[in-house]
């Protein structure tokens, strides 16, 4: 309903806002030229319509459409998938879909390997011409079986009357499959059947498994029939089946083939158990001979018009399926793009496009669902908050030693068993946080985790980049020096860095806090050094000779002057720095978005994957409009010096 | 505004016709494999043998897990994926993926995936709930999570309370060499042997077999090629039951199977050693009502997916 009345929305709008747009060119007055800047200004009707073709591309290719105006279709597609799928197995016998029968593509294959063989062994250095002689006798002899098997005059009656009888089932199924009360329900059946439909819910519903927090994959097409419709297309798929199995038992032998193919193993095995170990050549030679007779033995190979009947009835069946779709095939040819609903036995799966793209309003349900601080995901909330005491930040900031340097020993428990507090023991206490005050929110979960890291390498790459990047574009000693270092690390992908990473920072947030931290500290020297560099010598000299001091200079003209690239600097900064985030919690991870993508894609939950990367595209933009914002508060002057 | 129509109208329809349009006839068989996860049948692989017991080209892809085996083939890259876990394989057909176990590759003790902890935490068997509110690597969703699972429960140790940190193999053997983590659940020889050279196995070989901890590792196969092809697919499993028999008679070739998986014959040979290739009748049996059964059963697998109708009994 929902997905109905969005879809609706977008198509609307993006043809009014098409419509709106063409109005205003014929209406404006353009005395612009091409090429001026004026022309591009405006146009938020245009930004409708991009975010809405993306949403529109979103919900047609992951079939949410399709799920939204038919949400039968699915069901239906997938009783569909069953007939292919019976059909699947016969229909690659014949050039239906294939160009060529496959007696005929195996006949092809085996000739060509009797050929192989047969060079192999005439080439073969290892064996004597009479060895030769006798192993070519066997490749003829395997090869003299084939026109056995394709003699339609050696054909048993008997293999022709299954085959009659296989023909007529596939006729009759067809003449009762154009009835409309085929497949003969009777009220009972068809009431258990409902019932059983009822149980099994909708297309794509999600549960949560309770207690343990973690969300099931449940991208379910229902596999029972609900409609009269997918009913007969669930019985004509069982029937085939069995027409299948039986055709695949059935085998073309007639008793000169099995005498000849008999004679020949006993030959071979005789010749075999007749070479000594020196003559192993000559016996795998063998060995693979026999090896290509088996292939022919239990192959489906059949005179060339024994299985027309079979065929045309086949395709005729085919036919009648297709028609009997009806407006079925167009909604799996419109609306299911990129694949299409495939039936595996037991199950019914989206494949395609579907599979991977989740549908928006499946991904809305699950990030609500995840956003549930009891529910997150690994037992860890996206974002959520901790009531945390202030002490254990009074006990995090506070170094540890104060306590050990103090005089006096700390308590040592007495002959009761009771340890009496003294003032070193109490220090201690307070450095390491052991103690009650108040308690303040704090946020925590896997968004916060990232953020956090993020916003850390950050702050360490500007802290130190920024001065180094001042000092570098004013000083020759601190360009010549630093200059080779961070030119040869700078080139580098950060994510170059990340195999070492573990083996020498370990696996908590310090080595991935330090590789968004090389990321950001190269960016922020550059861009700090250009600005420095690029400051107008005259607004220089002029505060010179207004009488500024060094540190004056530095303070009021250098450093408002390299600003904006300094922020533009923390900008690219930032971008770099989410993409190297995921990478770094992809390497080892128990919090993070990251963390979650990867844990995600071990358990095919395409839906959660699409969440993270909408979260990450969400938070970067978040980070930088933000930052937009500060530099046109702070530095107004940006883009006039 | 029509050219750009016209382009967009008809890049979709190349999107649909392309993606839907997939593989054809098979002119060649795909089989997904590991390295440094020996199997007798890797012989025939490295003589082509495979090849002339199908008669088409058989061209093998080497992969790191069985997840990327499973998507592999979900894409239809691979037809058959030989000696994938069997834990990537549940949760593949839990999110519904038109694949089938066919046929068993091996049943592993905790020889080829196993818990190691450090020896510098102090943590064994005895003492395991030490690990509670420890750091502990785990690749999750892989036979080595599972071993993880039936290990702590063998010890007593309450995973919930354990720090699990998702780390491929290699990772978390530096990360256990690191002393950042004080227990590292691994597989494959070469991450195995740099985990013990700082630690050792929670639960020996042994022991683990004792409490019933059992890999299985299995032949999988897209429905689509088994519908189509069963005769190649029973071909298949027949050279590697082949394979077997020759390996457990004495006969394989040892040096063939070290190039083929890339491992020293002296740590194949160990690796190997933890390893159980069953016959096509013990196979059966597991399948239908023996370990494997058991397995599927315990995870909660979806019923249906096992077919032993290409076994070669």
């Amino acid at each position: 309903m929902f997905t109905q009345f969005i879809t609706i929305l977008i198509l609307v709008s993006i043809v009014g806002c098409i419509l709106y747009g063409r109005r205003l060119i014929r209406t404006e007055k353009v005395d612009a030229v091409f090429g001026n800047p004026e022309r591009a200004k405006g146009g938020t009707h245009w930004i409708i319509v991009g975010s809405s073709a993306i949403l529109l591309i979103w919900l047609y290719y992951s079939w949410d459409i399709a799920k939204g105006f038919y949400p039968k279709s699915a069901n239906e597609l997938c009783q569909v998938a069953k007939v292919n799928e019976s059909l699947l197995g016969l229909k690659y016998q014949f050039p239906i879909e294939e160009r060529e029968f496959k007696s005929t593509s195996i006949i092809k294959i085996e000739n060509k390997n009797l050929q192989i063989i047969t060079k192999e062994i005439q080439s073969s250095p290892d064996l004597s011409s009479p060895q030769k002689t006798t192993l070519v006798g066997f490749i003829n002899e395997t090869r003299q079986l084939i026109p056995l098997l394709t003699n339609e005059n050696l054909m048993e009656t008997d293999t022709k009357i299954q085959i009659k009888e296989m023909t007529a089932e596939i006729r009759l199924l067809t003449s009762n499959f154009k009835k409309n009360d085929y497949p003969f329900e009777t009220d009972e059946q068809k009431s258990e059947r409902l019932r059983a439909v009822s149980e099994e819910g909708g297309w794509g519903i999600t549960k949560v498994q309770s207690g343990t927090g973690s969300i099931e994959n449940t991208i379910e097409v229902p596999l029972v029939p609900a409609t009269n419709k997918g009913l007969k297309f669930d019985a004509a798929a069982k029937e085939l089946e069995i027409i299948n199995d039986k055709f695949f038992k059935l085998r073309n032998h007639n008793p000169q083939f099995k005498n000849s193919i008999k004679a020949l193993k006993d030959k071979i095995k005789e010749y075999r158990g007749g070479l000594d170990d020196t003559q192993e050549v000559a016996s795998t030679f063998a060995k693979n001979i026999v090896k290509i007779a088996r292939r022919i033995e239990f192959a489906s190979i059949y005179p060339p018009n024994a299985l027309n009947e079979m065929q045309k009835a086949i395709v005729e069946f085919d036919n009648v399926q297709k028609s009997e779709q009806g407006g079925l095939r167009f909604v799996d040819m419109f609306l299911f793009p990129a694949g299409t609903i495939v039936s595996s036995g037991t199950s019914c799966s989206e494949q395609g496009s579907g599979r991977w793209l989740p549908k928006p309003s499946d991904t809305l349900n699950k990030f609500i669902l995840m956003s549930k601080p009891s529910v997150g995901y690994k037992n860890i909330p996206l974002l959520w908050i901790d009531m945390m005491d202030v002490s254990k930040i009074i006990g995090f900031i506070l170094p540890d030693w104060i306590a050990d340097v103090l005089p006096g020993e700390y308590p040592i428990h007495t002959k009761d068993g009771v340890v009496e507090q003294n003032f070193k023991g109490r220090v201690l206490k307070v450095v390491t946080g052991d103690f009650k005050l108040f308690k303040i929110p704090v946020p925590y979960g896997h968004i916060w985790d990232s953020f956090l890291r993020v916003f850390l390498g950050l702050i360490f790459g500007i802290l130190i980049g920024v001065p180094l990047g001042l000092f570098m574009g004013l000083n020759r000693f601190a360009k010549g020096f630093f200059d080779p270092l961070i030119e040869l690390y700078r080139p580098v992908p950060p994510l170059a860095w990340a195999p070492l990473i573990i083996s020498v920072l370990g696996i908590d947030n310090t080595g991935k806090v330090f590789l968004l931290f090389m990321v950001s500290l190269s960016i922020m020297i550059i861009s700090a050094r250009a600005g420095a560099s690029g400051t107008q010598l005259s607004k220089i000299h002029a505060a010179h000779s207004l009488g500024a001091s060094k540190k004056q200079i530095l303070r009021y003209v250098i450093f408002p002057n390299s600003l904006p690239e300094i922020l533009t600097g923390i900008r690219v900064a930032v971008g770099m720095c989410w993409g190297t985030l995921v990478a770094a919690e992809f390497l080892a991870g128990t919090t993070g978005i990251g963390f979650v993508e990867n844990v995600a894609k071990k358990y095919f939950q395409y839906e959660v994957i699409w969440i993270t990367i909408f979260i990450m595209g969400m938070l970067g933009l978040l980070f930088d409009v933000t930052l937009r914002k500060i530099i046109d508060k702070t530095i107004p002057w940006r883009g006039k010096g | 505004m029509r050219k750009i129509l016209s382009f967009i109208l008809g890049s979709i329809l190349a999107l649909n016709l392309t993606i839907s349009v997939a593989n054809s006839a098979a002119k060649e068989v795909r089989v997904a494999y590991f390295l440094e996860w020996p199997s007798p049948n890797l012989e025939d692989m490295q003589k082509k043998n495979f090849a002339k017991a199908l008669g088409v080209p058989v061209k093998w892809t080497n992969f790191t897990n069985g997840g990327a085996m499973t998507d592999a083939m979900l894409a239809g890259d691979i037809d058959i994926s030989y000696s994938q876990g069997l834990v990537p394989f549940i949760n593949a057909v839990k999110s519904k993926a038109p694949i089938k176990l066919v046929d068993i590759a091996m049943e592993y003790g905790m020889g080829g995936t196993t818990c190691v902890t450090s020896n510098a935490s102090g943590i064994t068997k005895a003492n395991a709930t030490e690990l509670e509110g420890k750091k502990v690597a785990v690749p999750l969703g892989t036979m080595a999570e599972y071993v993880f699972d039936e290990s702590m429960k063998v010890v007593g140790a309450d995973r919930k309370k354990m720090d699990i940190i998702q780390m491929d193999p290699e990772e978390g053997a530096a990360a256990l060499v690191s002393g950042d983590v004080v227990m590292a659940c691994l597989f494959g020889g070469n991450s195995i042997k740099a985990a013990t050279a700082v630690g050792t196995r929670l639960l020996t070989v042994q022991e683990a077999r004792d409490a019933g901890i059992l890999g299985i590792d299995i032949t999988s196969v897209t429905t689509k090629f088994m519908k189509e092809n069963p005769e190649m697919l029973r071909t298949f499993i027949e050279v590697t039951h082949e394979a077997n028999d020759r390996y457990r008679a004495g006969k394989s070739d040892m040096n063939a199977m070290s190039k083929a998986s890339e491992m020293k014959v002296g740590d194949m040979k160990e690796t190997l050693s933890g390893f159980k290739f069953l016959t096509p009748a013990e196979t059966k049996q597991s399948m239908t009502k023996g370990n494997l059964d058991a397995f599927l059963k315990g995870m909660g697998t979806p019923r249906g997916n096992v077919d032993t109708s290409f076994l070669p009994l």
